[in-house]
């Protein structure tokens, strides 16, 4: 399972996407993000699967479909 | 600095002597693990154990011990290390299964450690050694669906020899001679039913069976005290070389 890795270097900093990691468990993907991006002293570091990262399309038209007062 | 009693100088060289040949194995194996992420993880800890034995070292020349013997001047049946880690035998299911009892096994004791001069240090180390424990876990969880016999096979040797190291089930409130002492706060009796309880519970919804664990060991009367152990073996002789060096020394500049 490929987990997106977040993180932030200081308390009230935006978090940004550092990369990722493959693993086969939450805990397991947690510490492969430890041991791999250890570059920095993170104050917040985050994985979140793949398949619960949703994309927002910023190239999304709405429809005829959609009224105005809907 | 306070002077130790003698058996906490042992107890103190015990976790030294696994931290060092932990570090080696853990750079043994840096480049054998099944994933990329598996082999930094293991070159992490290595370098964070070998930092460790430094901090210990200092802390045991002060009580008197020789430089030179806690860098591995001395023979194999000198070292006090885990005899899980002596040697380890088969892939890499097997390393993963021989060094994280003896990991988990040199924290408990660490932890135990009850002197105002060393909370600092032991707390810095043990941000390092949450880390090498829940990798650990992780990894002994998701082998434990691969490859449930390897895992099974290798724990029933390595948990009691890790339990060893800890000590016997005898040591507890009323006989532990280090808690008597002052110099840890837990009984030797309460940290092996920590250990116990967490690999109990780790493998319960697993395909791993720990039935065949003889979670009694050691026997007391067959324990020894420096070392650690109930068996008469080591590293080898072989492997104490790497761990000295001593063939990098030809390669030093003049």
């Amino acid at each position: 399972m490929k987990y997106e890795v977040f993180a932030r270097l200081n308390a009230g900093d935006q978090t940004t996407y550092i990369g990722n990691v493959t693993a086969q468990s939450d805990k397991l993907a947690q510490m492969y993000a430890h041991n791999t991006f250890d570059e920095e002293d993170w104050d917040y570091l985050a994985v979140v699967r793949e398949n619960d990262v949703h994309e927002v399309n910023p190239d999304a038209q709405p429809t005829p479909e959609v009224a105005p007062n809907e | 600095m306070s002077d130790w009693p003698d058996q906490a100088v042992d107890y103190v060289q015990a976790i030294h002597d696994t931290k060092l040949v932990l570090g080696f194995r853990y750079g043994q194996w840096s480049l054998a693990g099944p994933t990329l992420e598996d082999d930094i993880g293991g070159s992490s800890a290595a370098q964070e154990e070998i930092g460790h034995v430094r901090q210990l070292a200092n802390e045991l020349e002060a009580q008197g011990r020789d430089d030179d013997w806690l860098k591995g001047q001395r023979d194999p049946d000198e070292f006090a290390n885990a005899a899980s880690i002596d040697q380890i035998d088969g892939e890499w299911t097997s390393y993963i299964a021989s060094i994280a009892p003896a990991d988990r096994a040199a924290w408990y004791l660490l932890d135990a450690i009850d002197q105002d001069d060393l909370d600092g240090l032991i707390t810095k180390m043990g941000e390092d050694e949450y880390f090498h424990l829940e990798y650990h876990d992780a990894r002994l969880e998701t082998l434990a669906d691969e490859d449930p016999e390897t895992i099974q096979q290798t724990l029933e040797k390595t948990l009691p020899q890790a339990l060893a190291f800890i000590g016997p089930a005898a040591y507890d409130d009323a006989e532990d001679p280090l808690l008597e002492a002052g110099f840890t706060d837990r009984s030797i009796a309460d940290i092996r039913e920590s250990f116990i309880e967490h690999y109990q519970n780790l493998f319960a919804d697993t395909a791993v069976s720990l039935d065949a664990v003889d979670w009694d060991a050691p026997a007391s009367e067959e324990w020894d005290e420096t070392r650690r152990r109930v068996d008469s073996g080591s590293i080898s002789e072989t492997e104490l070389k790497q761990i000295r060096g001593e063939e990098n020394e030809l390669f030093a500049l003049n």
